[in-house]
């Protein structure tokens, strides 16, 4: 594994953002995740690595409830965040999900203007009192996900005009734009380029200032480049959980070392 | 040799044309399959094809072509005077072309031989009893000039049927002929076939564009002779619309104009909200369960035919109108003094396009990716937030394509609107007045005997092209909004 160009693996905190124990999710008959238990830290980026089907998607989308939205997909299990379960039932998915944001697999920009997609979640929220800080809100989230120089002046243009990279850092911005306090990204880089994936990739590792990050991600390059910690998955199960430069240079299970060596997956 | 012989014997020829040129590509490959060049079905559809289709065309060109050429070269024949009598020369034809399908019936039943046929003269027989006798009425006594003429018209047809016999099989059997010739193992016979695929799918697509221009063709040239006895500005800015054959009418499009789309705009009022609030239910919010009940269940409503849809305004919707907002109705108002009214004939057209707003909305808000729910939804917004700042405006000009559409099907309606809205055209904001619409004049302007030279029955070719025009501009409209919406996501 020379090519793995590791970052510091300094974990800068260890607060507990999000627990999860003994999670389920059963799709109709078939059942995704088993027993998953994981500790996903703040202002740390943690990369889901794992085969396709592994579950890690699944995982992710169970920490904004997303999978509330597809009719058979069950969910067990405690997930906290911050303490506070998020499956409680006093709990409204759509608050939890201002909290948690998410950024798709596909760059997928609203068919509005630049400045729309970026202020849609800060309107929805009521987060700007005028137009003047609704501004000045998607001008940071512009600046953070480091579209603000190329997209200052075509604000008005539609965001689907925008290359895939930008797009993306689109998506990223509209995300970022609403305060999440944890930013979900589900192989946020498989539809972008070599440069405009460097540049996400760049942009994640500045997001960690100010978040927890978790990255579901295909590549292990990827994973090893942009996280601190790493958790693989196979067959729905969390097969180890550790710090990434373990995990990648010295795994304790064997499936592990399959995997990141090219044996399985 | 009747049409359905030779159409019998072409299909024969085809048929065994495809068993020989299957046999013959079989034998020249000797007899494995892999030596071909194509699958040896495809030398035997060669075959067939070749036989089959140029022979068809022909035979349908020439039964169609050949009775206006005979007709031509009998004309000649009629004297001055026979036409003068008649008053008009396509009566003198149809009397000759009776009496020659008589003189067919007769000699078919044995009640005459062919040449005794060929020679009668009214001096000598009675040809009407003769003919009447055989179960052929004829209006009048033959004279002999429509004899003479009836006999020579028979005379070129049928030597007409034994030419296009002679020609048409011929050809099938040369060509089929043609085709076994160039049948050998190197003979790239799927090409071709696929060639002449291609070009019978081409023919049928300009069959029906062709169609197309002929109607439009035929609606241009009486509008232009429309025009020709009746000034254009008194048809388009005259504001009366008081047809009566006896002359002096006057014929206004304006009042049927105004009644066309106050109808319309009311079924689309009707229609619209209840249409497009169904398909955002039916799409988004319905349970699967319930979409497969209700989706089907809407779709009815597009099935029923419109004269059933009448015949609801008429004794259903137009009677419960009066006794809410008739002379004495339970509001009191006495604005709606019958049932047939704009209100009427307008609610029940928009019952009937509910179903055409609402499917080509489902479609259409179903086509939005299903990443722009996630992206919404990720972001911390409700369903409703997602479906209204989302989804309904990337589905906006499909869904205004689809309105588009709702609203040219209001424009050309005709049945509701005849039972419903009643046949006074006038202009009026009332709408529980009767009013009446452009299609429905053309319907009462072409119903009854009707003389295509006055302009009070010209108008309704006018009337109709004026409609096309209109609801062509609307659909073309449509389609360029959907198309554009079309791009955004492909």
């Amino acid at each position: 594994m020379d090519d793995l160009r590791l970052v510091e693996r300094d974990v800068d905190t260890q607060d507990i953002k999000i627990a999860a124990r003994k999670v389920q999710v059963f799709y109709g008959d078939t059942h995704a995740i088993r027993d998953v238990d994981v500790d996903i830290l703040d202002k740390t980026v943690t990369a889901f690595i794992g085969p396709s089907g592994c579950g890690k998607s699944t995982f992710l989308r169970c920490l904004n409830r997303m999978n509330d939205t597809i009719d058979v997909a069950r969910v067990e299990g405690d997930i906290h965040l911050d303490g506070e379960d998020i499956y409680d039932a006093k709990v409204d998915p759509v608050q939890l999900r201002a909290k948690v944001g998410m950024v798709f697999q596909k760059p997928n920009p609203f068919p509005k203007s630049i400045y729309d997609n970026v202020a849609y979640g800060p309107k929805i929220h009521g987060l700007a009192k005028n137009k003047a800080e609704l501004d000045e809100i998607v001008e940071t989230a512009l600046r953070r996900a480091a579209l603000w120089d190329e997209a200052k002046d075509r604000l008005d243009e539609p965001g689907t005009g925008l290359s895939g990279g930008q797009q993306q850092r689109l998506c990223i911005a509209r995300a970022v734009a609403t305060e999440p306090e944890v930013l979900l990204m589900d192989e946020p880089c498989s539809a972008l380029d070599p440069i405009a994936t460097a540049q996400v990739e760049e942009l994640i590792d500045e997001l960690r200032q100010n978040y927890a990050v978790v990255i579901v991600t295909h590549s292990m390059q990827q994973a090893a480049r942009v996280s601190q910690k790493t958790a693989f998955f196979h067959l729905g199960y969390l097969v180890e959980y550790d710090e990434t430069g373990k995990i990648f240079t010295n795994p304790e299970d064997s499936r592990t070392e399959s995997y990141i060596s090219g044996k399985i997956g | 040799m009747p049409v359905l012989w030779i159409l019998a014997i072409v299909l024969v020829v085809a048929l065994v044309g495809f068993v020989l040129g299957r046999q013959r590509a079989l034998s020249s490959g000797q007899g494995d399959i892999r030596n071909l060049h194509s699958l040896p079905s495809y030398y035997g559809y060669n075959a067939a094809l070749f036989g089959l289709v140029p022979a068809v065309l022909v035979l349908a060109v020439w039964t169609v072509v050949q009775p206006l050429v005979v007709q031509n070269s009998v004309i000649d024949l009629i004297p001055e005077s026979a036409v003068e009598d008649a008053g008009n020369l396509s009566l003198v034809m149809s009397d000759v072309r009776r009496v020659a399908d008589g003189l067919d019936v007769a000699v078919a039943e044995g009640a005459m031989s062919a040449e005794m046929a060929a020679s009668l003269r009214t001096d000598f027989t009675d040809v009407r009893t003769r003919l009447g006798n055989v179960g052929v009425a004829l209006g009048s006594d033959v004279t002999q000039d429509t004899l003479r003429v009836a006999q020579r018209y028979r005379e070129l047809t049928a030597s007409g049927n034994v030419l296009k016999t002679i020609v048409v099989l011929g050809l099938s059997l040369g060509l089929t002929g043609l085709a076994l010739l160039r049948t050998s193992a190197q003979f790239r016979a799927r090409n071709v076939v696929e060639q002449g695929v291609l070009l019978l799918l081409l023919a049928a697509a300009c069959i029906a564009i062709l169609t197309t221009l002929g109607i439009v063709l035929s609606l241009i040239f009486n509008t232009i002779e429309f025009f020709q006895l009746y000034r254009w500005t008194d048809f388009f800015f005259g504001t009366t619309w008081s047809p009566s054959f006896g002359g002096g009418s006057e014929l206004g499009i304006i009042p049927l104009l105004w009644g066309t789309l106050y109808i319309s705009l009311i079924a689309l009022l009707v229609a619209v909200p209840i249409g497009l609030f169904s398909a955002v239910y039916l799409s988004e919010y319905a349970s699967p369960r319930f979409r497969s009940i209700a989706k089907p269940l809407l779709e009815v409503l597009a099935g029923i035919p419109t004269i059933v849809y009448g015949l609801f305004a008429l004794l259903t919707v137009g009677p419960l109108l009066v006794s809410v907002f008739g002379d004495n109705g339970t509001l009191g108002l006495g604005w709606m003094q019958g049932g047939t009214a704009v209100m009427t004939a307008g609610l029940v057209m928009g019952i009937m396009l509910i179903p055409f707003v609402s499917s080509l909305s489902d479609d259409i808000i179903n086509a939005v990716p299903q990443a722009m729910r996630d992206g919404s939804l990720g972001l911390g917004a409700t369903h409703s937030e997602t479906v209204r700042q989302v989804i309904l405006p990337a589905a906006l000009p499909g869904i205004v394509g689809a309105i588009l559409l709702a609203a040219s099907r209001a424009i050309g309606e005709t049945m509701i609107v005849v039972l419903g809205a009643g046949a006074a055209a006038r202009l009026d904001l009332n709408p529980f007045e009767a009013m009446t619409t452009v299609t429905a004049k053309i319907v009462s302007q072409l119903t009854g005997d009707t003389d295509f030279t006055s302009p009070e029955a010209l108008v309704a070719f006018a009337l109709g092209m004026t409609l096309f025009v209109i609801t062509l501009g609307l659909n073309v409209f449509a389609l360029y909004i959907v198309r554009k919406y079309r791009e955004q996501y492909e």
